[in-house]
């Protein structure tokens, strides 16, 4: 860790040390401070899947203890050619796997506006440092739901970009079908200017390099709501929702629902696909090349690759890599693997009508407001699954989606949750601003 | 008997599959990058190149070639493969349903398609104290797969078929000329039901070897009324032997799912756009069946090299199918080495030289001599002596041989003799017909 790191922004100093020892969002923290005024610089974080050449990157988990890349991800690369100072590696979930943060084999952030709750995940020190830094820019990662869940959680604005709109460069593979890098801020303003700068096709990513001009002046009028996507949502996440609703209508935007009954068939599918491309990319993490090794060489490959897997990957990342291996297996493959593939397709034709007459697709963010830690531990892992059912559709889709905070119950925000078609994050980020104008978020009490 | 081969075959690209590391490396771990070693967060991008030369080959096999192709992950765990899985075709390959004719036999190849290479593992130190490294220089190399129906019946046969494919790519797509001993196959025999499959072999002479051995064994424990086990066997090059591989070493299930950071290629295009050589088997087979030379001859002439078949076929045009025979075996074939090189150069010349001798304007020990001097990049324009020359050659001569005036003078055919051995002496420096005239009137004025 760096000694005597600080943020500066919008003019205040922050001591990150101190600020983590509270909040837990930095894994491992630069030791540059940047002095002045310059106004062309800015400080951003990265996700601790993200690769850095100066810092280490260690997704979350201790197989990877020690590892530093020697290259930047071309996200990193772009945003510290634009000026950008990295502060730190947020923690995160092992891999991306999980709903609340708690995953982590370091450590697990905690909530800015109540400690005793999570800032949920996987991107979950990402959007403990947009909640708490003021100006601060995080950059985050969506597999199934990473960005908009901590977002909504921590009350901050998270936006991820369609699939292969940000080069993936760079970025720890959780499922490389899904996986794409987007921003977490409390400033607005911040999508506007950095989703450019992130965004473009890279010759290093193929999957990147389809992609048509990024369009962001655009103009949203009618918002469309899945009819079953309100059943099982709590009851005070659904109250302060509707409120936000009548917002939007104050706005002029016109709010509408119809029935898209395919979105839930997307949380079964995006767990098999997702697991069985996790499954083959954590296999390569096993004491050999880079991270944490055992000690003892002199055993055939077999048991020492075991060994290192069981001791340094996590609960959670050995349950995705056997539920992966075996959907993936002879047998089963067209029953779950093949059939997940199709049923994306379902997903993403459903979508397709609802925007042939709406401009977005809203829900809330998460059914239920920020868990207590101690309330995490009693749930089950299908529990924590079920938790990302209005997050997982646009992710299984490769849809852009942004995350707005849009009330507080208690003091906790709520966040909703908007879906845009293909490539039209401008959309998202016409929608971020005017809601911001009319209902800034709460910021919470920063506790050093 | 029924023989199967899957054969890997290393394309000749500058870089590999998937990164732009070189495909050659003199020190271990030297052509190396984020990629080919499988860093977290490296990614793989496909090299357009290899993908042309392994549509070319599925083409050269006449195979069905998709509108789409992707790639596939086949995960399985060996120190030497850095993802611990390998990117490969499995559910679309380039190429389907093709056919490989070997001495005029049909051998039916089912798919054709590209994959990675791993590293290689090296045991070094004394024994009893070796110690396993890992050079990564291969990893990522790109190979072909051609995969063949169980159409072979002899272990003698499946040897022909690799030779036989070997040479084709090496005309079509430039394979490099030790192809021989680095091809890789999967031997598939089975000699009455079950079948067995000897996992990589790698040589000719070791594919042939492996099979023979299993043949034999195959059929020993028929006759001993036991049964032969369908399993995966590996060969030992050292005791020339097959030996059961152990269960863990070739697990059948590879969980294939799709490589999603490649996506999916419209290969159509990009196929129909290819030029495909004639390989050397199909320009035998057209000398034979076109211009009747002999299987042995045509044989030999496409072996030696495909530019002196194509030489053949401009001059069988021209001269006919005998004349271009005997001038393609004899006078060129001696002075082959040196006329390849320069062949771009000379060929017009050559031909005009064989013209010249068929329709008589040129002796054939003159046109022999020509072609030896074109070969040799001898300029005759230059080093022809002025015509001063010729007339003291021919005069010495004269001088030295007074018997043969007095020849002359009983019968003209005497000349013959000065002329042969003039232009021997002058190796086509001169034409005949300068020859023929100086001697003719040197004679006359000592008559």
């Amino acid at each position: 860790m760096g000694e005597g790191a600080t943020a500066v922004m919008s003019g205040l100093t922050f001591d990150l040390e101190k600020l983590n020892q509270t909040y837990h969002m930095f894994n491992d923290m630069a030791a540059e401070t940047v002095p002045g005024e310059d106004e062309s610089i800015f400080q951003f974080s990265a996700k601790d899947n993200l690769c850095t050449k100066d810092l280490q990157a260690r997704a979350g988990s201790r197989i990877l203890e020690g590892y530093r890349p020697p290259f930047d991800a071309t996200a990193v690369a772009r945003l510290r050619s634009a000026g950008g100072v990295l502060l730190g590696k947020t923690n995160m979930d092992e891999f991306g796997f999980g709903t609340f943060g708690t995953n982590s084999g370091y450590q697990v952030p905690l909530n800015p506006f109540d400690l005793k709750r999570a800032c949920g995940g996987s991107s979950a020190g990402a959007a403990c440092a947009a909640s708490v830094i003021p100006g601060h820019l995080a950059l985050g990662v969506s597999t199934g739901g990473s960005i908009s869940c901590p977002a909504s959680f921590c009350g901050v604005f998270g936006l991820t970009p369609t699939y292969g709109r940000v080069s993936r460069y760079g970025l720890i593979d959780y499922g490389n079908s899904l996986d794409k890098i987007g921003l977490l801020t409390m400033d607005v303003g911040h999508l506007r200017r950095f989703l450019p700068i992130i965004s473009g096709a890279d010759p290093r990513d193929p999957t990147s390099c389809a992609q048509p001009p990024l369009e962001l002046d655009a103009e949203v009028r009618r918002v469309v709501i899945p009819e079953d996507s309100l059943n099982g949502v709590d009851g005070d996440v659904l109250e302060t929702f509707q409120t936000a609703i009548e917002h939007l209508s104050h706005m002029g935007i016109e709010v509408t629902t119809m029935p898209m009954p395919a979105l839930r068939f997307a949380l079964p599918a995006y767990y098999v696909l997702a697991t069985s491309e996790a499954s083959t990319n954590l296999a390569r993490y096993c004491g050999m090349r880079y991270g944490e090794r055992n000690e003892d060489y002199n055993q055939h490959f077999d048991p020492y690759f075991s060994k290192t897997r069981s001791r340094y990957l996590g609960q959670e990342a050995k349950r995705r890599v056997l539920l992966g291996t075996f959907t993936r297996m002879v047998g089963f493959r067209d029953r779950y693997y093949m059939k997940a593939l199709a049923t994306r397709e379902l997903v993403i034709s459903e979508y397709a009508q609802a925007f042939e007459e709406h401009d977005l697709v809203l829900t809330p963010t998460m059914p239920f407001l920020p868990p207590l830690f101690a309330d995490i531990e009693g749930m089950s892992p299908l529990d924590t699954y079920k938790a990302d059912g209005l997050t997982v559709p646009p992710n299984l889709a490769g849809l852009p989606h942004l995350s707005a905070p849009c009330g507080y119950v208690d003091g906790v925000p709520v966040g909703m949750q908007f879906v845009s078609p293909h490539w039209t994050e401008g959309r998202l980020v016409t929608m971020a601003e005017s809601w911001n104008g009319a209902h800034p978020p709460m910021r919470p009490e920063v506790i050093l | 008997m029924k023989i199967g081969l899957e054969v890997h075959v290393q394309l000749p690209t500058r870089s590999k599959l998937f990164c732009s590391c070189a495909t050659s490396a003199e020190e271990p771990n030297t052509a190396i990058c984020p990629t080919c070693l499988g860093l977290p967060g490296s990614r793989p991008v496909l090299n357009r190149r290899a993908l042309e030369l392994g549509l070319t080959i599925a083409r050269m096999m006449e195979c069905e070639v998709p509108d789409a192709t992707w790639f596939t992950r086949k995960t399985y765990f060996y120190p030497d493969l850095p993802r611990h899985f390998q990117i490969t075709q499995f559910d679309s390959p380039i190429g389907e349903r093709g056919q490989f004719i070997l001495d005029g036999k049909k051998i039916r190849i089912r798919r054709v398609h590209l994959e990675d290479d791993p590293g290689r593992v090296r045991r070094v130190g004394k024994t009893g104290e070796e110690v396993s490294l890992i050079d990564y220089n291969r990893s990522g190399i790109p190979l072909v797969e051609i995969v063949t129906e169980p159409d072979i019946t002899s272990p003698s046969e499946a040897r022909r078929f690799v030779t036989e494919l070997l040479k084709e790519l090496r005309h079509v797509v430039g394979v490099q000329a030790d192809g021989e001993s680095s091809v890789r196959a999967d031997c598939n025999i089975s000699v009455a039901e079950e079948r067995v499959e000897v996992k990589n072999v790698q040589g000719l002479r070791n594919i042939e070897r492996a099979l023979k051995y299993e043949a034999v064994r195959q059929v020993k424990l028929l006759k001993a009324k036991r049964p032969v086990l369908r399993e995966t066997r590996r060969f030992e090059e050292g005791r020339g032997v097959t030996l059961p591989a152990r269960k863990k070493e070739f697990e059948e299930d590879y969980g294939y799912i799709g490589e999603p950071d490649l996506g999916v290629f419209h290969i159509r295009a990009m196929a129909d756009a290819l030029e495909i050589r004639e390989g050397p088997m199909e320009t035998m087979v057209r000398l034979v069946d076109k211009h009747g030379v002999q299987e042995t001859v045509a044989r030999q002439i496409v072996s030696t090299s495909m530019s002196l078949a194509s030489l053949f076929e401009r001059l069988a045009v021209d001269v006919g199918s005998d004349a271009a025979i005997t001038w393609v075996t004899g006078p060129i074939t001696a002075s082959w080495s040196k006329l390849e090189p320069r062949l771009d150069e000379v060929e017009n010349e050559v031909v005009a030289a064989i013209i010249s001798t068929t329709s008589g304007k040129m002796s054939d020990v003159e046109g022999r001599m020509r072609i030896e001097a074109l070969a040799e990049g001898r300029d005759l324009e230059t080093i022809q002596a002025p015509e001063g020359d010729i007339i003291d050659m021919v005069e010495s001569f004269l001088d030295d041989n007074p018997e043969l005036v007095k020849d002359f003078q009983d019968n003209e055919k005497a000349a013959n003799r000065a002329i042969g051995q003039i232009m021997q002496a002058t190796k086509g420096s001169y034409s005949s017909r300068d020859v023929v005239a100086a001697v003719m009137s040197a004679l006359r004025k000592r008559i």
